[in-house]
C-alpha cells in the first residue's frame, strides 16, 4: 500500500498527463482539419488560398505556444451535467432528419430552448450549467445522413463527446467554438470506427 | 460578390453575438442560438429572396461566426479583434474542404481555429523579445558543435 503523499503525487501526475494529452489531441485535430484544406487547394492549383491557410496554421501553433488560456488546477465537469450531451444530440437529430428542418435551424431551435432552461428555477446552480452541454450535443445532431446514418451512431458520438467535455473543463477557457470542437472530436472518432467496421469488414 | 457577402456575414455574426452576450447580458448560448434562429428562420420562410448559393450559405456562415462571438470578454476585449476573427473565419469557411462535409461540429472547429489565430497575433507581436531569444537559443543549439 502506498503512502498518502505518494498517492497524491501519482494522481496529480495522472491529471497533468490527461490535460497535456487532451491539449495535444485538440491541436492535432485542428491541424488535420486545416491540412485537408491545404491538400485540396494544392490539387486544384489554388495557390493563394493554400498559402493563406498555411499561414493561419502557423499562427495557430504560435498561439498554442504563447497564449495563456488554461487553468493551472485540474478540474472536471460534473457527470450529471455531461449526461445532457447525448440528449441534446438526439433531440437535434430528430428535428434535423425527421423534422426536415435542416442543420442550422434545428441547432438554433435546440439551443434557444436550452438557453431558457435556467429561467425555470433561477436559484438552481445545476440548471445554469445545462445550456452549454445541450448546445454542444446539438452540434452532433447537425451531421448529415451520409455521416450519421442511424440514431445509435448519434448516441455513441454524444456519449464520447460527453467524455471529452468532462476532461476538457480546464483547458482553452472561454474560447468560442470549444463546444463545436468537442462535438467534432466525438463525431470524427465514431465515424472512423464506423468506417473501419463497414469497409474493412472488422 | 458572393464572397464579399459571406465575409460581411461573418463579421456581423461575430460582433452581434458578442454585443448581445456581453452588453445585453444574455449569456453566450442564448446570444448565439437566438440570433442564428432569427437569421435561419428568415431564410427558411423566404427562400427565393437571394440566389441559391447565398440562401444556403448565409445561415451556415452566420451560426459559425456566432461561435466566434461566444468568446469571453477576458480573452478578447476589443471589437477590432472580433472583426479580424470574423474575416479569418469567412476565409476558412469559403475554402473549406469537402472531406469534412456533413460532419457536425466542423463549423465550431473553424471558429476555434479563427479565434486561436486571432488571439495569437497581439501576443506574438508584443513578445517579440521572447521569440528572438528562442531563435537565439535554437541557433546556439544548432551550431554548438562548431563552436566547441
Amino acid at each position: 500500500m502506498t503512502k498518502p503523499s505518494n498517492r497524491l503525487k501519482t494522481s496529480k501526475k495522472t491529471h497533468k498527463a490527461i490535460q497535456v494529452f487532451s491539449k495535444f489531441a485538440i491541436m492535432c485535430v485542428l491541424t488535420l482539419f486545416t491540412i485537408m484544406i491545404v491538400l485540396e487547394k494544392y490539387k486544384t492549383h489554388a495557390l493563394e488560398s493554400g498559402i493563406i491557410i498555411a499561414l493561419i496554421i502557423i499562427t495557430m501553433w504560435l498561439g498554442y505556444k504563447y497564449l495563456d488560456v488554461h487553468l493551472n488546477e485540474y478540474t472536471y465537469e460534473e457527470f450529471l451535467v455531461v449526461i445532457w450531451v447525448p440528449i441534446g444530440a438526439v433531440l437535434c437529430y430528430f428535428l434535423n432528419i425527421y423534422g426536415a428542418l435542416g442543420g442550422v435551424l434545428s441547432t438554433a431551435l435546440t439551443g434557444t430552448v436550452a438557453s431558457f432552461l435556467p429561467v425555470l428555477n433561477t436559484k438552481s446552480e445545476y440548471l445554469k450549467k445545462l445550456p452549454p452541454a445541450i448546445y454542444c450535443g446539438s452540434f452532433i445532431g447537425m451531421s448529415s445522413v451520409e455521416i450519421a446514418p442511424s440514431i445509435s451512431f448519434v448516441i455513441v458520438a454524444g456519449i464520447l463527446s460527453g467524455v471529452f467535455l468532462l476532461v476538457s473543463k480546464s483547458i482553452f477557457l472561454g474560447i468560442g467554438g470549444k463546444l463545436g470542437m468537442v462535438a467534432f472530436g466525438g463525431v470524427l472518432m465514431v465515424s472512423f470506427v464506423y468506417w473501419c467496421y463497414i469497409w474493412l469488414g472488422l | 460578390m458572393n464572397t464579399f457577402i459571406i465575409i460581411i456575414t461573418g463579421i456581423l455574426g461575430a460582433t452581434s453575438t458578442f454585443y448581445v452576450n456581453e452588453h445585453l447580458k444574455q449569456g453566450a448560448v442564448r446570444a448565439s442560438a437566438l440570433l442564428s434562429l432569427c437569421v435561419s428562420l428568415f431564410f427558411y420562410c423566404l427562400p427565393d429572396l437571394l440566389n441559391s448559393y447565398l440562401t444556403q450559405n448565409i445561415p451556415t456562415a452566420f451560426i459559425g461566426a456566432s461561435f466566434v462571438g461566444m468568446v469571453s470578454s477576458k480573452a478578447i476585449s476589443h471589437y477590432k479583434w472580433l472583426i479580424l476573427a470574423g474575416i479569418i473565419f469567412s476565409i476558412i469557411y469559403i475554402n473549406k474542404s469537402t472531406f469534412f462535409k456533413g460532419y457536425g461540429g466542423a463549423l465550431g472547429t473553424t471558429a476555434f481555429i479563427a479565434l486561436l489565430a486571432t488571439m495569437a497575433i497581439p501576443v506574438v507581436f508584443s513578445r517579440k523579445k521572447k521569440i528572438t531569444n528562442g531563435i537565439l537559443i535554437f541557433r546556439k543549439w544548432l551550431f554548438r558543435d562548431k563552436d566547441e
